[in-house]
């Protein structure tokens, strides 16, 4: 992103070009340990119940795919329509959070005022007390909505989101005046003129989906909770409930579907990595 | 139509509409059930319709329960440990990242995101694993071929709380990490440079640049952190069941109140719980807001 200095100026070398060779051992072996129950948990998707309890052994005695067989094969619980669940029920939510966020934020970063402010303020009071703080009268209230068991009992309540409004507000601060002020000058509304900004945003836009689908996809109180049936349910809650359903299951089964648990995000925030890192960049500093 | 300037426009009919959709999804879907919290909590905890009024009963019955206190206690506790482990560490991490070989930074950050990504429920079961009593992965592993006696994280009351913290540690770091190594991105060169031409000392530099400038980005960790130990359900849940575990020392305040609504059926003594609790985030969290627009401005 910087460009390099020319040779002959560049006696300074900038600290993240002081590489060590001591320091990327030390970082590695931590990285191991952070993420060794992880392959543990996907090599243990190929063991027996006792091979799991036995965890010296890392390697399992024959790579049968066993605890994925069983998991796709649904006697335990429908998973490819928890699976769908969970994927909707989060993407619903990035998708609208950012969409309201993102209004709300442009003017919270653009206009003045009293009543701007007590807005601002009160959306942020959304941060420190999300939805499971009220879990009880939520549930009775959707129930009187007729939207309890339904997937958009979880997605609406989580379509608030004071962290966006933070975020998005940053975002629109960062944009030049000239830009806005121009696009104003020409006539446009102020729905206009975010839809002008749009493309500029896409950055932001990405990371902040990203952030809130991790976030959704993380949901357990809310959706433990509402969605009772069994082919309502979101992925988390569900391998949470076959942890605690009988004595003598395979483990593999639970093995196998964490592994299918954490692909999803693992993968969406892979893919967006590189934007994800310079908007967080600019929006935190 | 206003002529152009450079300062901010004035609130108009127009501006305000944006701000609509997401306000009414704000008052139906947060301010209509925080609301009906508070009415719940000055009513009976009886489940038969038609509850009566009894007033601040339950929040005087709540001040007095011992319970209450070890839920409290036991969250502060965990909150400032979570704060005081990782909020550093993390900031040595980034360092580290920095100092590591380029090729190695994205599979380095993606290991220590990993935790962070993976839903808590999951964690909480690697968790029950990793630290099951004698079989588990970091017994058999790093305690016993040391010759010492396997700890039963789960069952002893000394360890639970330690291990909830463990967990809370190893989800978040990586997360923290990465969050201060893009706000390390992002301090000019130029600042280096000038800091270069006046001392060698990396620790000098480390100490004057770069951690002033990552005061808003650990500000914000540090109140995602708080709002997380607090309000993080599944965790602690998957753990120890929606018990305190053994003697309580598990419990934490949003445990107690879970297991007041929905073991007991005590909805009002856990809806007064829950107000009780707000106005102490809110503040901590104002006051952080406060704290970081004085320092920016």
């Amino acid at each position: 992103m910087h460009a390099r200095l020319p040779k002959k100026t560049a006696r300074y070398r900038p600290p993240s070009d002081r590489t060590s060779p001591g320091m990327t051992i030390f970082l590695s072996l931590l990285c191991l340990i952070f993420a060794y129950p992880f392959a543990w948990m996907l090599v243990s998707a190929f063991k027996t119940n006792s091979e799991i309890f036995h965890p010296l052994k890392f390697w399992p005695a024959s790579l049968n795919a066993t605890g994925f067989k069983m998991l796709f094969s649904e006697q335990w619980f429908p998973f490819t329509r928890v699976f769908f669940n969970s994927i909707f029920i989060a993407a619903a939510q990035a998708v609208g959070a950012v969409g309201l966020s993102l209004l709300a934020g442009y003017v919270f970063a653009r206009h003045q005022g009293r009543r701007v402010r007590i807005f601002f303020v009160l959306a942020l009071s959304v941060i420190v007390m999300p939805p499971p703080t009220f879990a009880v009268p939520l549930f009775s209230w959707l129930h009187q909505l007729h939207l309890l068991d339904r997937s958009a009992g979880v997605i609406l309540p989580g379509l608030v989101s004071g962290l966006g409004v933070l975020y998005f507000t940053q975002v629109f601060r960062q944009v030049p005046d000239e830009l806005i002020d121009s696009a104003r000058m020409e006539g446009a509304s102020e729905f206009q003129v975010v839809r002008l900004l749009f493309p500029l945003l896409s950055s932001a836009v990405i990371s902040f989906g990203v952030i809130h689908f991790v976030l959704a996809w993380h949901q357990h109180l809310i959706p433990l909770l509402v969605l009772n049936s069994r082919d309502q349910q979101t992925l988390p809650v569900a391998l949470a409930a076959l942890y605690g359903s009988s004595l003598r299951f395979p483990y593999a089964v639970l093995m196998a579907g964490s592994v299918m648990s954490i692909l999803p995000v693992a993968l969406f925030f892979g893919l967006a990595y590189r934007r994800f890192k310079s908007a967080l960049a600019d929006v935190l500093v | 139509m206003e002529t152009a300037s450079p300062a901010p426009r004035r609130s108009g009919p127009s501006g305000l509409a944006l701000l609509l959709p997401f306000f009414i999804f704000f008052v139906l879907f947060w301010l209509i059930p925080l609301l009906g919290s508070l009415k719940m909590s000055v009513y009976a905890d009886t489940l038969v319709s038609a509850p009566e009024f009894v007033g601040l009963a339950h929040y005087r019955q709540i001040l007095n329960d011992p319970r209450f206190g070890k839920a409290f206690f036991n969250t502060a506790r965990y909150t400032v440990a979570i704060l005081l482990i990782i909020l550093p560490l993390a900031l040595v991490l980034a360092q580290a990242v920095r100092m590591s070989h380029r090729r190695f930074r994205p599979a380095l950050t993606f290991a220590l995101l990993l935790p962070g990504l993976a839903p808590p429920a999951v964690l909480a079961l690697l968790f029950l694993l990793v630290f099951h009593g004698e079989q588990g992965l970091l017994n058999q592993l790093l305690i016993m071929p040391f010759g010492g006696e396997p700890i039963n994280w789960l069952k002893d009351p000394h360890y639970i709380l330690p291990a909830l913290v463990l967990q809370a540690v190893w989800r978040w770091t990586g997360f923290i990490t990465f969050f201060f190594l893009a706000g390390m991105e992002n301090i000019p060169r130029s600042l280096y440079e000038a800091a270069h031409l006046e001392t060698n000392h990396r620790w000098q530099v480390w100490r004057t640049i770069t951690v002033p400038h990552l005061r808003p980005v650990l500000v914000f960790a540090a109140v995602y952190l708080m709002v997380d130990a607090f309000a993080q359900f599944s965790g602690a849940y998957v753990l120890l069941g929606g018990s305190g575990g053994t003697g309580d020392a598990g419990l934490l305040l949003i445990s107690y109140g879970y297991q007041n609504a929905f073991t007991y059926g005590k909805f009002g003594t856990a809806a007064a719980m829950s107000a009780l609790i707000a106005p102490w985030l809110m503040g901590i969290f104002w006051l952080c807001m406060m704290r970081t627009r004085r320092a920016t401005a």
